[in-house]
């Protein structure tokens, strides 16, 4: 469930849990990689991967029942 | 019992604004520059909270060097594609008036509103018709109104969820009580007015997954919280039986199509629309704006599905319609069609029509006064997307302003009795054991809201749905339980979703007729004596009282 993050190159800054507007980061420590509390609220809006500072640090994946028809 | 969660927690302000999206921070920008001091509140964080959280690529707007000096076809046009009859023209126009200064303004504040030194008009229209949806890069907007409001001295407040509103001892709105959404804290708010802006009411219906609360095309963080406040204070409510449904790619719910540049098509390639046969940024595929339901009544009758057909869009067509599904925040839809390889100039991808939602909110007018006086809202509290919310918001701060002006003495209610009122009830969920949780709560109201004020409505279901709602609310009130703070504030959310789903239960049951997209079963026809009507809700003491308005 989303998102994932990264420990080994995130740096424990909090904007991520500081920003998201779902609180899916709840419980999160200063200085620590966040916890991902309610990974089941992700609404995927992607505020806490645009404003991470560290690229990679944290990335979201598609749940199977969004994923999209296509042909 | 008395709460010894009180701790005496009271911020002073002349106006209170309650949700920082465009419409919160709009109001708050102006109502400082006119000399008041100023507190924004969000249960979120401004920066990124909202339906504009993490962009917008269009602004319903009137701008001169575009459309010349023809502003009556765009009010016309907006107007007219936001469900005319439902709306006051006056409302519009002094709306769609307004634009082209908040738009410069924008562009003057760092949020890029033209495409290579021009404006750019694109979408949500037909060949021939009035453009009126300007193209703009509004990724980080948000973080650049925050910054706007900070620097005029308004005080941002993040990470308080507002509840209930406080009245002094004449009924003006002087306040409103909040609970932190991370620590044990109350906090009361006096003000000399307040604007509401807290968004739309998502998470009403049942959504397009089956047990699945998130999965939304709006921010499902918007929980209707102003309407409810703003409600339970004996403010009037408009359109709540008015349904809304909105349409996007299947599975995934989100807004924005009018982003994608394709044609809508069934199985055989034909285009379902008469409007375009090839993809064009100057339109999109205008049939889904006119007619939502287009995907589900494919699905029914056995010809769906119908299918967003990129194929054959120009390379510098492609390229445009990338930068703004940036923009408009599609980056999920961006980054699952590289998960999956998907590429739109290749697959077609299947939409859907979703779940229904009200159209109705807070009954404010075209300066954001509600019909209480001091409290003033703006924004998705009603309708208008981000153009609306700006512009609107940005009236209704001054406003707001001139009333706190002109109110000379300050309120006499402390809101002790509120707060503790407010405290005593976090308390009791918080302590609660072995009981259910939010979730619970939300999935019956969904379910309720479907099965009987959903897409069969008649006078039998209607009675029998709401007997059904009010013992849920009886039971929310009575065992509702929180192990945090965060489930404490879905917990408040539901309470939330309560009101105002016995709102639009009460304007579903009063509209005996079937007009556009409002239908009873038990009423198949238009009543006349409803032409250049809207129907009113509020609370009364012993529950919704409604009332017929000329729409003028």
């Amino acid at each position: 469930m989303p998102p994932i993050i990264n420990e080994d190159i995130c740096t424990g800054c909090g904007i991520c849990a500081e920003r998201c507007p779902q609180d899916v980061f709840f419980g999160s420590e200063r200085k620590k990689p966040p916890v991902v509390s309610f990974p089941e609220e992700c609404w995927h809006c992607y505020a806490c991967v645009m404003d991470c500072p560290t690229e990679g640090a944290i990335t979201l994946r598609t749940p199977v029942p969004m994923m999209l028809n296509y042909k | 019992m008395q709460s010894d969660v009180l701790s005496e927690e009271i911020m002073e302000t002349d106006v209170l604004v309650i949700g920082g999206g465009p419409a919160g921070l709009m109001a708050a920008i102006n109502a400082a520059e006119k000399g008041a001091s100023v507190i924004v509140v969000d249960k979120a964080n401004t920066k990124r909270s909202g339906a504009g959280a993490c962009g917008n690529d269009h602004f319903r707007a009137y701008i001169p060097e575009f459309h010349g000096s023809d502003m009556e076809s765009v009010v016309e046009e907006v107007w007219k594609s936001q469900a005319g009859w439902t709306r006051s023209y006056e409302f519009m126009k002094t709306w769609i008036s307004n634009t082209y200064d908040i738009v410069r303004m924008w562009d003057s504040w760092g949020i890029p509103m033209k495409q290579n030194g021009k404006w750019d008009f694109a979408g949500h229209t037909f060949p021939g018709g009035t453009f009126t949806t300007l193209h703009y890069d509004g990724i980080n907007q948000k973080p650049i109104l925050t910054e706007q409001a900070k620097k005029r001295g308004v005080k941002i407040v993040n990470r308080v969820a507002v509840f209930d509103l406080i009245a002094d001892q004449d009924g003006r709105i002087s306040g409103a009580v909040g609970v932190h959404a991370r620590e044990d804290r109350v906090i009361t708010f006096l003000s000399r007015a307040v604007v509401l802006s807290t968004g739309g009411c998502v998470r009403l219906y049942s959504g397009i997954t089956p047990g699945w609360l998130f999965n939304r095309a709006d921010p499902p963080h918007t929980t209707g919280d102003g309407r409810a406040m703003a409600y339970r204070a004996g403010a009037e409510l408009i359109n709540m039986e008015i349904p809304a449904r909105w349409a996007g790619p299947k599975y995934f719910a989100r807004c924005g199509k009018g982003t994608w540049i394709g044609v809508l098509r069934d199985p055989q390639d034909n285009p379902v629309g008469p409007f375009v046969e090839k993809p064009d940024r100057r339109y999109g595929d205008p049939i889904s704006d006119f007619y939502k339901e287009v995907f589900e009544d494919y699905h029914k009758s056995g010809r769906g599905p119908v299918y967003m057909d990129c194929r054959g869009i120009s390379d510098s067509d492609y390229k445009y319609m990338m930068h703004f599904m940036r923009h408009e925040a599609l980056n999920g839809i961006l980054n699952h069609f590289e998960e999956e390889g998907i590429d739109p100039k290749n697959n077609p991808v299947e939409f859907m029509t979703y779940e229904m939602s009200s159209r109705g909110g807070i009954y404010y007018n075209e300066r954001g006064e509600t019909s209480l006086e001091g409290l003033y809202a703006a924004g998705d509290e009603y309708f208008g997307g981000v153009s609306g919310a700006s512009t609107i918001g940005w009236l209704a701060g001054a406003n707001a302003a001139d009333f706190v002006e002109k109110r000379k003495s300050p309120s006499s209610n402390t809101g002790k009795d509120k707060a503790l009122e407010v405290a005593n009830m976090v308390k009791e969920i918080r302590n609660r054991k072995n009981c259910p949780a939010w979730q619970e709560f939300n999935i019956a109201i969904n379910q309720v809201m479907t099965d009987y004020a959903g897409p069969v409505r008649s006078a039998t279901l209607l009675e029998a749905g709401s007997l059904h709602l009010q013992r849920i609310k009886k039971k929310a009130y009575e065992i509702m339980q929180a192990g945090n703070q965060h489930e404490l504030l879905h917990c408040l959310e539901v309470l939330n979703l309560l009101d105002v789903a016995e709102s639009v239960f009460s304007a579903v049951s009063e509209r005996k007729e079937t007009r556009d997209k409002f239908k009873r079963v038990d009423y198949p026809y238009k009543n006349p004596f409803f032409d250049n009507k809207v129907l009113v809700c509020r609370k009364a003491a012993d529950g919704p009282v409604l009332e017929w308005r000329s729409l003028k």
